[in-house]
């Protein structure tokens, strides 16, 4: 069974946050002016997250890379009272835009917080309508939006490969964040998949994932500096 | 009757119900009409090119559906960036479709700086400029034509240098990223360039406060050489960070020292002290191609001391701690390591030179590769080769343009080494020269009114000099004082070259080619220079004998075809084949025909020569001695007379060691890596989310230490005045941890959103390295002030 | 007052004639105070306006303090209704005499409440032209669906436990023609009040009463459950429900108190609520507020002894940063100030108790505030920073709209319904001598 899942090495990370920006430019993500990014409306499906800790000079920085976790077990799609949040039979959790209606309990039941509200309806200058990529659907207002791993590009993948008459293959279907990591420590496959590097790499020793005790059995997995 | 008006109402209600309906859920809930450009499904190519928005010159991909540039991505042939891109670079589909792009060439028609234009044609445009220029020359003042040319790419740079020249014109200022490292190799080597360093091939990389992750020359190939080979059959390189700041360079860096600001140069001696006393260092290399490392007696049969003697008198590292502030335990650690790695090189960037001893800072930190032998070797400091072009058409200079050159540049530098400031130093020269020295300027990639350290100097200059050109293709702050605007295409439409910098030790030449249709208002700046050159005539248009860009470039790649060695670029197997195949001396050509060899370049992105020759002893020094030089002569020489009695590896703590109680707060400027350089509008992507910050959204802000919020009565967001002794800007205070108490860490390149400029540099001192001339930028201190 | 109305209401018998003069007889205050209440109502229905336009954004709402106001809103209007049905419910099965003057004044308060609670979650919604969507897509895993059954359902049977007893009085305002005679034949719908008649409806009423009880435990169960099955810090509680179902009981006392105060005094209906309906009530104030004390102490305790980060950062934001004003307020209101007042008898007095009751209102809707929003900035990963939150005044006024609007129907319908049930007064009065055997029953000395 295909489980997709993404590994995200933290000793390779640097922060640099250029998966941050190739997600956003992949998924028409729609910036806001700046008193609404003020007021905690930006969207960012992936986020760079720093921890920094200790005083200077003996001072520690982790950055985690933080998409939707795509949970196994998420918590989000078990309160959503219209089904607008669903996990797909290959584990990605994806959001139903048109059914949504923005009650944003999956938004407070998701530990993570990766879940972003449209608290207005896109706004699309004309400079930036040009760049819209037109695999992707532009979010309307009052819908909650995440991270969906770059799900159009496993259909895209999928139809290339059967058109082509192939199985799909690793290299195929990977999301925009992992594509652009000049690090390469964004790694995306299915987990399942013992040929797939995300497969070998969840066995890996520095393995660890976020908030594992809540049990929501993320599918992105980090792995943890070394010493 | 009833009946049908009834059915009437019925009707009218019934649509306006249905209009109604429709009303809400277009306007009211919809995202906007779906008719525009993004929803229409498409033809998609992919396209190679490279980045032009930092000195690094990534390579790019553009996926481009139906001539819109939808994404970018890296080109996973380009053997520097390998498929990786920064944020920045990501975001520069942002850049092609800015909202302050400049439509159609414009002639001011009201006061300068009122920004009342009146659009006109190019014919129109080029017209205007050609004849000016005529004039000017036939007026037999070619020299009052002027260049500012900041970021200045490839054969872009020799296209100007060849007008200028053939014009008669001396005055073309170069403002770009210098970093003073060019002068320390043109003195212990002999070769007049920067170092490139071989990261990736490097054991131990040890940084003096180079923002290798975040602005250095070239992130990517830092990036490259940290996440180590794929595969893991090789060991990673180690990277080690000494810094002010915990920057995110330190942050990532496997390890790091913090160190007091200015104090690099004394670190690095302090190391060198202990490979000299527990014999780490490379003896056999520094006896071979080394001089100045022993005492010798001169001529005069007098002893000078060498490196040896001065190193081990001057810098146990007790003192050294005492000065640095890196506990002694930390420098032997950090020597050992240094010296046991496999193959360490250190690394010194602008932050080591942009400080009152710079040079000698510079010099006493490179002294460490000469020490360890990290000089042309794998992993080591490599002087790669610039790639083979054809060079231009030979320069004709006639009686009147000889005459404008011998009048020789309006500001020369006055320093012995480098070139310092010249964007400043010429607004100086023109500030309090004579009116009209200068008749044109010329302004590209500048904006010398936001990014220049001292505004009211170029204001000034400005006012002086009757006829300003910019071909910036955005609107920006000196923009708006200029009387012509002839909008320059950006890199995503236009032709180009995009060599990597020369930190990246292998030459790269790639190419920049248009990804998509060019807007129809603007052109290529390097098009309507070829077109005034041919209006102009004479030498200036016999020296520039091309058709447009294109085939200036087409020209000039004809020298890669020739070379006999490189390819065009290729995946990794390809780039480890053609590697294995120079080592042994052989080349196979991959085109008979040019046309083919350049068809495949452009596709590919460019074209690369993987292969450096180490053994060639021309790549270890090219001094009169054919060794290194530990000291050199010509520096000697210039600090006898303008060191101010200041002494080789003696002098290398910056002056500057603590605030006043006016000013107690050290300013420390650093770029975000987030952000272009100086002044380009901002994007959106970047500014939203800048920094380390969560909660900061393109707000500038600063960081200082808890404790220092604290002393201060300052909460975290308080909005607080930097105030020095030259200027003051407002910001947000943020504390951090990473930031050491005596200083102010200030980010430059954002603005608050009502576009008031928040730049640190503009509060800088002002005061100058005496030997280069490069601006102090860590010498500055400041005080909070609420705002 | 017309005159002939006078005169009809003039031949009623007193009671009638006391408890029905609203219905005919309506000062000036009453029109100043509804036409403030409708211009405040009106403003927030605006406000609503340029909100659906606009969208939530204009809201003070954010990422992560997705819900505010409204919810809050929510949860404490809901928690109000509990006030009537379930309190005359439970008073009415108990057979306590005292109830019978105040159960009508409870009982319209819970239904007109629900109403504006239920609305909440809807004015909160980002997509409300979808909201039918929770009936075509059903998820039945969603404490949110278990919210849309059971508070419908509790409307619903509110509403019937309402209007049953109100038959005999609508009877009597139809036989007395003084008011509207088509509008209370349709509402009378045929009743006589024969004794066959009478006999059913208490008998139905009865039924009623035990069936509603449940419901509305589980309407607050299920809305402390929304909160609860995250797994957010503080909310992530097995207390919730019962806690919920007190508080919502608590508040609704004291809501009860501060109307029956008010409306003594408007309709001069001293001689019906009397001193001991303020001392009773004074008296389940004083048990709540212990019972408040013992489910948050309870509450508080086992997050500090839980020690969780994510937990002690909301913990901690309450007792002592940045919520400690509100949650220290809430605090007061829910038991410093009621725990003094109604321990003593010389404070349970109507005065002592409606500024007991008062205080109460307000630390119950400090207490949803306090639930809400410090769990909604404090996000359970540390290094996500802490949010904001600031009400915009199109959540305040909406917020001032539901209460202006609450008012404005409570006023209104004490224009249409005796506020005192007449019947069941004069009931009371009947069975005096029934009520005394009953005591002398069950205090008789078995030998
Ligand atoms: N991201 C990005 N990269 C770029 C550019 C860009 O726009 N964006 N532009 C390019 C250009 S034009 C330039 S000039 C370069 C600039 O490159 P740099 O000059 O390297 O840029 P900064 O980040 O300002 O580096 C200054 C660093 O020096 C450290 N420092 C602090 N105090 C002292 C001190 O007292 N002495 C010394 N010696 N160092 C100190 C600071 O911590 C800071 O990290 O970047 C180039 N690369
Ligand atoms: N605020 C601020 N000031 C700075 C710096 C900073 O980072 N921030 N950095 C300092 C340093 S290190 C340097 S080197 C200088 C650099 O300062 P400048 O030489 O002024 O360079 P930039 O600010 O990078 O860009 C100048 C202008 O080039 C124009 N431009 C952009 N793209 C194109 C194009 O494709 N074609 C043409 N013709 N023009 C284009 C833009 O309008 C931009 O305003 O600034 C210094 N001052
Ligand atoms: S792109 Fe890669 S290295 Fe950069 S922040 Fe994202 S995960 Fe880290
Ligand atoms: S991370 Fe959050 S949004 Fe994503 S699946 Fe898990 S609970 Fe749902
Ligand atoms: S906001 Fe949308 S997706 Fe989330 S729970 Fe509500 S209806 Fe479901
Ligand atoms: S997987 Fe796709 S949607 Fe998710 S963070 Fe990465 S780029 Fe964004
Ligand atoms: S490092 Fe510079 S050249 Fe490379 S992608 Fe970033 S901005 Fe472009
Ligand atoms: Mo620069």
């Amino acid at each position: 069974m295909t489980r997709w899942g993404m590994v995200i090495d933290l000793a390779r990370c640097t922060g640099c946050a250029a998966c941050e920006v190739a997600c956003k430019s992949e998924n028409n993500i729609p910036t806001v002016s700046p008193d609404q990014a003020e007021m905690g409306r930006a969207t960012s499906w992936m986020r760079v997250m720093a921890e920094p800790k200790g005083a200077f000079p003996d001072t520690t920085l982790e950055f985690y890379p933080r998409p939707c976790m795509h949970c196994d077990n998420p918590p989000c799609i078990k309160v959503c009272p219209v089904r607008a949040t669903y996990i797909d039979p290959e584990g990605i959790v994806g959001q139903i835009y048109p059914r949504c209606i923005g009650c944003r309990y999956c938004a407070n039941a998701c530990p993570y917080t990766v879940k972003y509200f449209n608290w207005y309806g896109p706004e699309w200058p004309e400079s930036e309508r040009q760049y819209r990529n037109p695999d992707v659907s532009v979010r309307a207002k009052g819908v909650i939006e995440k991270c969906t791993f770059c799900h159009h590009r496993l259909q895209k993948a999928r139809e290339d490969a059967r058109a082509q008459g192939r199985q799909l293959r690793e290299e195929d279907y990977q999301p925009a964040c992992a594509e652009i990591c000049p690090t390469d420590a964004i790694v995306f496959g299915d987990l399942d998949n013992p040929t797939h590097r995300v497969a070998e790499l969840k066995e890996d020793p520095r393995v660890m994932r976020l908030m594992e005790d809540l049990g929501t059995q993320p599918k992105v997995y980090y792995l943890r500096q070394r010493t | 009757m009833g009946s049908t008006r009834r059915q009437f109402l019925w009707a009218m209600g019934a649509t306006a119900a249905s209009v109604g309906v429709r009303w809400t859920s277009d306007v009211v809930w919809a995202a906007q009409g779906s008719g525009d450009p993004g929803w229409s499904p498409g033809t998609e190519r992919f396209v190679n090119s490279s980045c032009l928005v930092c000195p690094a010159r990534c390579g790019i991909r553009g996926r481009v559906v139906d001539d819109r540039l939808v994404r970018l991505t890296g080109n996973p042939f380009h053997p520097m960036s390998r498929g990786g891109l920064c944020p920045r670079g990501v975001a520069g589909v942002q850049l092609l479709y800015h909202p302050d792009r400049i439509s159609a060439p414009c002639r001011r028609v009201g006061a300068r700086g009122a920004q009342a234009w009146e659009e006109i044609t190019w014919d129109d445009a080029l017209g205007q400029l050609g004849a000016r220029l005529q004039s000017l020359r036939q007026r037999g003042q070619p020299e009052a034509l002027a260049l500012l040319a900041g970021y200045c790419a490839g054969s872009m740079h020799d296209l100007w240098q060849q007008f200028l020249q053939s014009y008669g014109s001396p005055n073309y200022i170069a403002d770009d990223y210098d970093d003073g490292t060019a002068a320390v190799m043109e003195l212990m080597h002999g070769i007049g360039r920067s170092p490139g360093y071989d990261l990736e091939r490097a054991g131990f990389v040890l940084s003096f406060g180079a923002p290798l992750f975040e602005a250095w020359w070239s992130p990517l190939q830092a990036f490259a050489a940290f996440a180590g080979p794929d595969g893991d059959n090789g060991a990673p390189t180690r990277f080690v960070q000494v810094d002010t700041r915990f920057s995110r360079t330190a942050a990532r860096a496997h390890d790091w020292a913090g160190i007091r600001p200015g104090t690099f140069g004394v670190l690095a001696l302090g190391i060198a002290y202990v490979l000299i006393r527990d014999e780490l260092y490379d003896a056999e290399f520094v006896a071979r191609h080394v001089s100045g490392f022993e005492d010798v007696a001169d001529a005069g049969g007098e002893r000078r001391e060498g490196y040896r003697s001065l190193v081990m008198r001057n810098y146990r590292t007790e003192e050294v701690s005492a000065v640095t502030g890196v506990p002694v335990g930390r420098i032997t650690s950090l020597a050992r390591a240094f010296a046991e790695a496999a193959h360490p090189v250190a690394v010194c960037g602008p932050d080591v030179t942009h400080a009152p001893n710079g040079l000698l800072a510079a010099c006493a930190v490179h002294s460490l590769n000469v020490l360890m032998g990290s000089v042309s070797r794998p992993g080591g400091v490599l002087f790669g080769n610039e790639a083979p072009l054809a060079p231009l058409a030979a320069p004709v200079v006639d009686p009147r343009g000889r005459a404008g050159l011998d009048r020789g540049p309006l500001a020369p530098s006055q320093t012995p080494f480098g070139r310092g400031d010249p964007a400043m130093r010429f607004a100086g020269a023109v500030a309090a020269g004579e009116a009209g020295a200068v008749d044109t300027l010329l302004l590209y990639y500048a904006n010398p009114l936001a990014s220049a350290l001292r505004r009211q100097v170029w204001e000034e200059a400005l006012q002086r000099i009757p006829f300003i050109v910019s071909f910036s293709p955005f609107h920006d702050e000196t923009t708006a004082h200029a009387d012509l605007i002839l909008p320059d295409l950006l890199a995503y439409e236009r032709w180009q070259d995009a060599p990597t910098p020369a930190s990246y030790p292998y030459p790269v030449w790639g190419v920049v080619r248009p990804l998509v249709d060019p807007h129809p208002g603007a052109r290529h700046t390097g098009d309507a220079v070829l077109a005034v050159a041919r209006q102009l005539g004479g030498s200036v248009a016999r020296s520039l004998p091309y058709e447009s860009f294109e085939t200036l470039l087409k020209a000039r790649a004809a020298g890669l075809f020739a070379t006999r060695r490189g390819m065009t670029l290729g995946d990794a197997f390809e780039l480890r084949h053609q590697q294995q195949m120079e080592e042994r001396g052989w080349w196979l050509p991959e085109h008979r025909e040019f046309e083919a060899f350049w068809d495949e370049a452009v596709d590919r992105g460019g074209w690369t020569d993987p292969f450096i020759d180490e053994t060639e002893p021309a790549g270890l020094a090219r001094t009169s001695s054919g060794r290194i030089e530990l000291l050199p002569a010509r520096l000697l020489e210039a600090l006898a007379t303008v060191g101010e009695g200041r002494t080789a590896y003696l002098d290398v703590a910056a002056a500057a060691a603590g605030g006043s109680d006016d000013f107690p707060l050290r300013l420390i400027p650093y770029r975000v890596s987030t952000l272009s350089s100086g002044t380009l509008p901002l994007q959106r992507w970047l500014a939203e989310t800048p920094g380390l910050f969560p909660d900061v959204h393109w707000d500038p802000w600063i960081e200082v230490a808890p404790t220092t919020a604290n002393t201060l009565g300052f909460a975290n967001d308080t909005m607080v005045w930097v105030v020095s002794a030259h200027g003051r800007y407002r910001a947000r205070l943020k504390v951090f941890p990473g930031t050491a108490p005596q200083n102010v860490c200030a980010p430059y390149g954002l603005r608050h959103p009502d576009g008031e400029p928040a730049n640190p540099l503009h509060l800088l001192d002002g005061s100058s390295d005496p030997l280069t001339a490069l601006p102090n930028w860590f010498t500055t201190f400041v005080r909070l002030e609420r705002a | 007052m017309h005159r002939d109305v006078a005169e009809k209401l003039a031949k009623l018998p007193p009671d009638e004639q006391v408890l029905l003069r609203p219905l005919v007889d309506t000062s000036r205050w009453f029109y100043v105070g509804a036409a403030v209440c409708g211009a405040i109502t009106l403003w927030g229905i605006i406000a609503y306006v340029l909100q659906v336009r606009y969208g939530l954004g204009r809201t003070g709402l954010n990422r992560p303090e997705y819900w505010g106001i409204y919810i809050i809103c929510f949860v404490f209007f809901i928690g109000i209704s509990h006030a009537g049905t379930l309190i005359s419910a439970i008073l009415r099965i108990s057979k306590a005499e005292w109830r019978r003057s105040i159960t009508r004044s409870a009982e319209l308060i819970t239904v007109l409440v629900i109403g504006f609670g239920a609305i909440q979650p809807v004015i909160d919604l980002g997509r409300p032209d979808r909201v039918l969507n929770v009936l075509f897509h059903a998820q039945p895993l969603s404490p949110l669906l278990w919210d849309v059954v059971s508070i419908g359902l509790y409307f619903f049977s509110c509403t019937i436990y309402l209007y049953l007893p109100l038959l005999p009085d609508l009877a009597v305002i139809r036989d007395s023609g003084i008011k509207a005679p088509r509008l209370y034949r349709f509402l009378a719908a045929g009743y006589r009040d024969t004794p066959a008649q009478r006999l059913q409806l208490e008998r139905a009423i009865g039924v009623l009463s035990i069936i509603v009880i449940p419901i509305a435990v589980s309407v607050h169960t299920v809305i402390g459950w929304i909160f609860a099955m995250t797994l957010r810090p503080m909310w992530h509680s097995t207390i919730f429900g019962p806690y919920f179902v007190m508080g919502a009981i608590y508040s609704g006392i004291a809501a009860i108190l501060v109307a029956m105060a008010v409306l003594r005094r408007v309709y001069r209906l001293e001689g019906y609520f009397k001193e001991v309906h303020f001392d009773y009530l004074g008296r389940l104030l004083l048990i709540f507020s212990l019972l408040w004390f013992y489910f948050t102490f309870a509450e508080y305790l086992t997050a500090f002894y839980g020690g969780e980060p994510g937990e002690m950062r909301t913990f901690w934001a309450k007792l002592t940063g940045r919520f400690a004003v509100p949650f220290w307020a809430m605090v007061a209101g829910c038991f410093v100030i009621p725990l003094a007042l109604m321990s003593r008898q010389a404070t349970r007095t109507p005065v002592g108790t409606s500024i007991a009751g008062i205080a109460v209102v307000i630390g119950m809707w400090l207490e949803r505030y306090n639930i809400v929003v410090p769990t909604s900035v404090n996000p359970r990963w540390e290094i996500e920073g802490v949010g904001h939150y600031l009400p915009s005044w199109i959540e305040l006024s909406i917020m001032a709209a539901t209460f202006s609007g609450f008012i404005l129907l409570y006023m209104i319908a004490t224009k249409f319904v005796p506020i005192v049930s007449i019947w069941e007064i004069k009931e009371g009065r009947a069975s005096v001598q029934e009520v005394a055997e009953r005591v002398a029953h069950y205090s008789e000395r078995v030998a």
